[in-house]
């Protein structure tokens, strides 16, 4: 693997976390809008009561996406592990390599090759778990997409709820409004991170 | 990289060095390996870049396999930093250094090696044939820092003392001790802090016998300059940067 490669996949790995960490603050958000949301509408009483069990929705919403990106996390903790150890193991293939070509004429130059075929063996299965990682994350971050979608749909359902609420209608329309621009954000960062990951060349 | 012979007898010393293709930005250093029948020492290995040409060159005496010990006087990246590499290319290796740096040097990388750790007051490493001193050289210019002493072959490798600045290509040996002291001076004053601890170094050195004196960096002393070596250093004063 080239330098340049490795570097991009060091920052893509790094990137991704930073995105991450922005993404569970928001999911945090949504879940204080959740509980906001559930006080108006307790407020407001009759004129919201098509209101109230959608707090219930966006709060699990909230709830998911922050266990999901728990999980993310634990997982590009591991991938960044993986990157370290298959550029340790690049580089160390590469360097026995270099000593097989300069020992050429050693007494003991075939001995050598033992150690350079565990080498490569242990180039080859740390690239295959770093792919195998990237796959699974890119899975991962998919899944967190969909309270993401499912959000939205909320959002505009509350809209046409807040409009039926009288006096509540601007409080109720300004949560819609913050759990809209939440998993918007969410959205953007996730598809920051896919987009990071793109770097990696999954071909075998 | 340049193999040289410095002792030849039932088992041999090697000092490699000088090694052409090596940065102009990297200190120039001095690896030693001691060979016995089925066994190989290779003292103070050296830095990450010098891993390749290294173990290549070693390979002219013995085979990966019967690379079996690995020793760093201390902890510093041009003494150790190629032990990941070693890590990964030796099949059954112990790596002998201070205790104290274990959780330090352990950062290059020290997964299949054997970390056998040095108490301060020293020991010995057992090479089948041969049984090798590990002298303690602490402030000299590591606070935890070892001398390897060969009483068969009288030789003392001793690391970072009698070390010289030197251009690259520099010949292997001492053959004008006046003319090389200049080459010594800074680097011991600057980088040997203590002259209690140089004072300790020097009284035990004296009681031990000894032909070749091997450093890391410079040149190797040998008969009558070792001891020229040893009253000069007892003259000189270190640890000057806060004098």
């Amino acid at each position: 693997m080239n330098r340049d490669k490795t570097k991009s996949q060091f920052v893509a790995v790094a990137s991704i976390a930073a995105e991450l960490s922005a993404v569970m603050e928001v999911a945090k958000e949504i879940s204080l809008a959740a509980a906001n949301a559930k006080a108006i509408a307790f407020r407001a009483g009759e004129k919201a009561k098509g209101f109230q069990p959608i707090t219930d929705f966006i709060n699990e919403l909230a709830k998911e996406t922050i266990e999901l990106v728990r999980a993310i996390n634990e997982h590009a903790l591991l991938l960044y592990q993986l990157t370290v150890n298959e550029y340790r193991m690049t580089d160390t293939y590469t360097k026995i390599e270099l000593v097989a070509t300069k020992a050429q004429g050693a007494a003991y130059e075939d001995s050598i090759e033992q150690s350079l075929l565990e080498a490569g063996q242990r180039m080859n299965e740390c690239r295959r778990s770093f792919k195998s990682s990237v796959t699974q994350l890119l899975d991962q971050l998919e899944e967190v997409m969909h309270p993401a979608r499912a959000a939205r749909v909320i959002a505009a359902n509350s809209r046409i709820e807040a409009s039926q609420a009288g006096e509540y209608l601007q409080s109720l329309q300004a949560v819609a409004e913050s759990v809209d621009n939440a998993a918007q954000v969410i959205h953007d960062n996730v598809q920051r991170c896919r987009s990071a990951l793109s770097v990696v060349d999954l071909t075998e | 990289m340049k193999m040289t012979n410095i002792y030849e007898g039932s088992y041999q010393w090697i000092v490699f060095g000088r090694d052409e293709n090596k940065p102009d930005n990297i200190i120039d250093t001095n690896q030693y390996m001691v060979r016995t029948a089925d066994k190989c020492l290779l003292i103070d290995p050296g830095g990450v870049e010098l891993f390749a040409p290294m173990l290549a060159a070693v390979l002219h005496y013995a085979p990966v396999d019967q690379i079996t010990d690995l020793f760093a006087s201390h902890q510093d990246p041009d003494i150790i930093s190629s032990l990941g590499l070693w890590d990964q290319a030796l099949p059954n290796a112990k790596l002998h250094s201070s205790a104290l740096w274990e959780g330090f040097i352990r950062h290059f990388g020290c997964e299949s090696i054997e970390y056998v750790p040095i108490a301060d007051g020293g020991g010995v490493i057992n090479l089948g044939d041969i049984e090798l001193r590990v002298i303690p050289a602490h402030y000299m210019h590591s606070s935890a820092n070892f001398n390897i002493y060969d009483p068969q072959a009288k030789i003392l490798m001793s690391g970072d003392i009698g070390a010289a600045l030197e251009a690259s290509g520099a010949p292997m040996y001492v053959d004008n001790f006046d003319a090389h002291v200049e080459k010594m001076r800074f680097f011991h004053q600057r980088w040997m802090p203590s002259n209690q601890a140089k004072r300790v170094w020097i009284d035990s050195v004296r009681e031990l016998d000894i032909d070749i004196m091997a450093p890391q960096h410079g040149r190797i002393f040998k008969g009558d300059d070792v001891n020229r070596f040893l009253d000069w250093f007892e003259a000189l004063p270190v640890g000057i940067a806060v004098q």
